[in-house]
């Protein structure tokens, strides 16, 4: 049977506040050292608590895990080390009575090579339906203009098979052939695959390496106009079934390539802003406003419908795909100059750890991801400042186990240390018995309780998530400042000024605000009134690393002035 | 999905098109005798279609079009169910106003009723709930609590905002039922829904108007420890749901002055007595529950209740700045869940009748006990300023 919906507003992921996790590394509840749905179940409640309104799953589906679970051997089940598919369904339920949505992986580009599909190809004959399900070659020399992704593994997008007597092609792993988008079994496949989950109740879904879907030669094969047909398929029989559903486009792309991925609001409702992020890191570094400005210069209007999805870190490496030659050079000295740090190209590292573990830089990231125009995607354990372990392959560094409390394991599992998917991390700055939710609950100055806090902050006021951005151009470009404003239905404005210091001294700066004559500024963490703007620059001095967000209130509309003690009685 | 306990209502046998709507609480037949008689002669029978559970058969009363509403669990207010109900049957009905009348109607005489139902029929109001005159010690959960935050938070003039009597437009009705369905689809059907927020926050046009008196019914098993925490959890609830709205400013509303009013027979209990057993009440509680309160309320608050606590009961005065800090630093703490929520409103109670033994301290020094009602509620509004600020930086640290 369909289910409903869970969200009743169909832009409920403008509002959202996305919490990416992967279920073996977020809590065993038997004790086997791997993750769990039970265990994910018994901490729904620390994820409301957050703030948290949708959890990301990363791939949980059958599979031999050669490449953290993106190369599934089957879409339509659970795989048994992390539960069965009931166990989902509870928990899928449970989050949707904590108002929360769910969303899973689409991963449709390529599947395993023990996926049943690909068994069977190689065994058919070529040209028969069960072989075209997949990119066979009889030469290595097709679509050679396409890139190798993983550079630090491959040599080329394509493997001989012995049984089939061919090349087949891989956009990513040699274990991960690409399925055939030319081939219309392929996506009643994809969309029956769509079905099964979203008529369980789950809300969204993310479109794995959604660019490479479809493969011609003498092009680099990404974005080609028969992707995107096949994305407009997938999400028209979405439109078509289903209210209040969500696509979520991975497309590592310039933002002037990822457009194309929104259609004319009839592709993708979201996609990642992928090149802000390293922007964003370079600025801090730098010290200037730059790097940042001239990314948001560069991305374009979006459909009304559509919106950017925002993170500082996620499970993958902190991509510089899309940065030049010598940024990339900058940013391997500046965030990454241990080569153990580095995986194809990009900085296998955590937040906290990139910025030196200060606190103050850890929290000004934030207040730029939770005040950019598009939805915050937090990373599990980042809420937290946990470490990575630069020793552990690929990008397993930044996956090790949720760090929950100082007991065994960190409270992640009750198993014998020597049998975690994984070990915690047990440095002295990061461990588990140092960084831990438990201890950070009973901190009221903890970096978990001041995220909680920005989260809860954001969520009162819609402007972040739907409103537009306009940056001021102050002389001093330490500092970055922007407006964003909302105009609500019935007229009225939702305004909000961000300004934000990137350098780790004081800085002054002078806004040109004369439009805004006569508003009045109130400091929104605070609920302090600032003076009023006037038509002469509006000066203010930020602490080093600091950020203020001042809600531009109307001129008639002041609130009287905080008294913070309280009279005699 | 769980299954809606409330049931579907059957369409009701009475010709449609009733311009009223009254949904009449369950009743004694010698009240309900004394309901039907004011409606009667507020209203002509034709344009009025009353609903209520266990109707009287059809030949009892005539003149009166009279349905069997859907059953709702008998509560001493308006719950979830009652307002889905409501808008239910005035769908059904095209009935393009309604008059709830709980428990209690057969105190408003004919007047009051058609004032409550004329305002939502032929002017632009959309909400109209009755202003109650009640004897001076009656209902001060509402004036210590209830009134003063809905006043501040959500600029409503309303005394009465959980009143029992109301009169609504069809798209009044609609707004609650909406909002009452979230809590009937979870089996909380019985939870009290806030009207006053809710046309507050759609932008709707509100107004009170003078019923008179109003005995409140006798109900077993409600007292004070069941009636505070159910009422108080409520409101706090919804005024977290609503977060988003009253933290935007707002006008206050225009200061209602309080109108002298023949003053009403006063209970015969010994006041000096009941005022030491509150007093009492509340030092055993500033012993036994320091942990807790210290838990919620800032280290000023704690200090100002030392104090308190060593002052005799004849003299017992609490501020009305401290009591409006300790209401808004237990709504902050039901936000944040610092401590179970049962036991936080439990340890309230302790210190509002710390506020009552103040209050009637007050008002017996000569103080009109309306004027000091409106005071608090004048200190609500002024410090709304603090209750943002610790809503949104709840730091612990702090005065």
């Amino acid at each position: 049977m369909k289910k409903l919906a869970s969200a009743t507003d169909p832009l409920w992921y403008k509002d959202a506040i996305i919490y990416e996790l992967h279920v073996r590394a977020f809590a065993d509840s038997n004790g086997d050292g791997i993750g769990d749905f039970p265990g994910l179940f018994s901490r729904l409640d620390y994820l409301q608590n957050l703030g948290v309104t949708c959890i990301w799953l990363l791939p949980f589906f059958p599979s031999p895990l050669r490449d953290d679970g993106y190369d599934i051997a089957n879409y339509v089940d659970v795989n048994p080390s992390y539960g069965t598919l009931n166990d989902f369904k509870l928990f899928l339920d449970a989050a949707h009575q904590r108002n929360m949505q769910v969303m899973i992986e689409l991963v449709i580009n390529h599947t395993s090579d023990q996926h049943p599909w690909f068994k069977a190809a190689r065994l058919a004959p070529p040209g028969s339906a069960a072989r075209d399900m997949y990119v066979w070659s009889n030469t290595d020399r097709l679509y050679k203009d396409a890139d190798i992704i993983f550079t630090d593994t491959e040599k080329s997008n394509w493997t001989w098979d012995d049984t089939a007597k061919a090349y087949y092609w891989h956009r990513f792993f040699s274990h991960q052939p690409d399925l055939n988008f030319d081939h219309p079994a392929v996506m009643e496949e994809v969309l029956k695959t769509m079905r099964f989950w979203l008529d369980m109740g789950v809300d969204a879904l993310r479109m794995d390496a959604i660019a490479y879907l479809v493969e011609r030669d003498g092009t680099s094969c990404e974005n080609l106009p028969e992707t995107h047909l096949a994305v407009k398929r997938i999400r028209a029989a979405i439109d078509a079934e289903y209210a209040n559903r969500l696509i979520l486009a991975e497309a590592n792309e310039s933002p002037a390539d990822v457009l194309p991925y929104f259609g004319k609001g009839d592709e993708c409702h979201m996609a990642f802003h992928f090149p802000l992020m390293p922007r964003i890191y370079m600025a801090l570094r730098q010290e200037d406003s730059l790097p940042i400005t001239d990314i948001m210069a560069q991305t374009p209007a979006i459909p009304d419908n559509c919106q950017w999805g925002l993170f500082l870190r996620n499970h993958d490496e902190l991509t510089l795909a899309l940065v030049t030659e010598d940024e990339r050079d900058y940013m391997h000295i500046a965030y990454s100059n241990d080569p153990r740090m580095r995986v194809n190209g990009g900085i296998r590292r955590r937040l906290a750890p990139l910025l030196d573990n200060n606190r103050r830089r850890i929290e000004l990231l934030n207040s730029l991801l939770l005040s950019f125009p598009g939805t915050p995607i937090l990373y599990y354990g980042d809420e937290i400042g946990m470490g990575d372990n630069i020793y552990l392959g690929d990008r397993n560094s930044v996956r090790t186990p949720m760090q929950w409390n100082s007991d065994r394991n960190a409270g992640f599992s009750r198993c014998d240390p020597a049998r975690l998917y994984f070990p915690v991390i047990m440095d002295p700055v990061y461990g588990y018995q140092a960084i831990n939710v438990e201890a950070q609950l009973s901190d009221q100055s903890s970096l978990l309780h001041w995220t909680r806090n920005m989260i809860a902050l954001r969520k009162l006021f819609q402007v972040f998530g739907r409103g537009t951005q306009h940056f001021l151009k102050p002389a001093n470009r330490k500092i970055l400042a922007y407006l964003r404003d909302l105009e609500r239905s019935d007229g009225s404005h939702e305004t909000v000024l961000c300004v934000a210091n990137l350098s780790r001294f004081a800085q002054p700066v002078s806004l040109d605000l004369a439009d805004r004559n006569g508003a009045e500024p109130v400091e929104m963490l605070g609920y302090v009134p600032f003076p009023i703007i006037t038509e002469a620059p509006y000066v203010l001095t930020l602490a080093p690393y600091s950020f203020l967000w001042l809600e531009l209130q109307p001129p008639r509309a002041r609130p009287e002035s905080s008294s913070s003690t309280l009279p005699a009685s | 999905m769980t299954e809606d306990p409330i049931p579907a209502i059957a369409a009701p046998s009475a010709p449609p098109g009733a311009g009223l709507l009254v949904l009449l609480a369950a009743m004694t037949p010698e009240p309900l005798e004394h309901v039907l008689a004011s409606l009667t002669a507020a209203f002509p029978a034709e344009d009025m279609l009353i609903a209520m559970q266990n109707a009287p058969p059809a030949d009892s009363y005539p003149s009166l079009r009279i349905v069997t509403a859907p059953a709702a669990n008998p509560s001493w207010t308006l719950t979830a169910a009652d307002f889905v109900n409501a808008y239910q049957l005035a769908e059904m009905n095209d009935s393009s106003a309604i008059l709830m009348l709980g428990p209690s109607s057969s105190s408003l005489d004919s007047a009051a009723l058609r004032d409550l139902a004329s305002a939502v029929l032929t002017t632009s109001i959309d909400l109209a709930v009755p202003f109650y005159e009640l004897p001076p010690r009656a209902g001060l959960v509402n004036s210590a609590i209830l009134y003063p935050l809905t006043r501040a938070l959500f600029a409503s003039p309303v005394r009465f905002p959980l009143a029992v009597h109301l009169g609504l437009s069809r798209r009044m009705a609609q707004s609650l039922a909406s909002s009452a369905h979230r809590f009937t689809a979870s089996n909380q059907a019985e939870m009290p829904i806030w009207p006053v927020n809710e046309a507050m926050m759609a932008g709707f046009t509100v107004d009170q108007f003078e019923v008179g008196p109003h005995v409140q019914s006798q109900q077993t098993g409600l007292d004070l420890k069941t009636i505070l925490p159910q009422v108080t959890g409520a409101l706090f609830a919804d005024i977290d749901a609503k977060a988003a709205f009253w933290q935007r400013f707002r006008p206050s509303p225009p200061t209602r002055h309080a109108v002298s009013k023949p003053t009403l027979q006063t209970p015969t209990v010994d006041a000096a007595a009941e005022i030491a057993s509150m007093v009492y009440a509340f030092r055993l509680a500033y012993t036994n529950l320091q942990e807790v309160w210290s838990l919620v309320l800032p280290p000023s608050s704690l200090l100002a209740l030392k104090r308190l606590s060593a002052i005799d009961s004849a003299a017992f005065r609490m501020s009305d700045s401290l009591w409006v800090r300790i209401v808004y630093d237990f709504l902050l703490a039901y936000r944040l869940r610092t401590i179970n929520r049962g036991h936080l409103l439990g340890a309230l109670i302790p210190l509002y009748l710390a506020w009552v033994a103040s209050h009637i301290n007050i008002t017996a020094s000569g103080t009109d006990p309306e004027s000091h009602i409106e005071a608090v509620a004048a200190a609500f509004e002024a410090d709304k300023t603090y209750l943002v600020s610790r809503w949104r930086w709840p730091d612990r640290f702090n005065p």
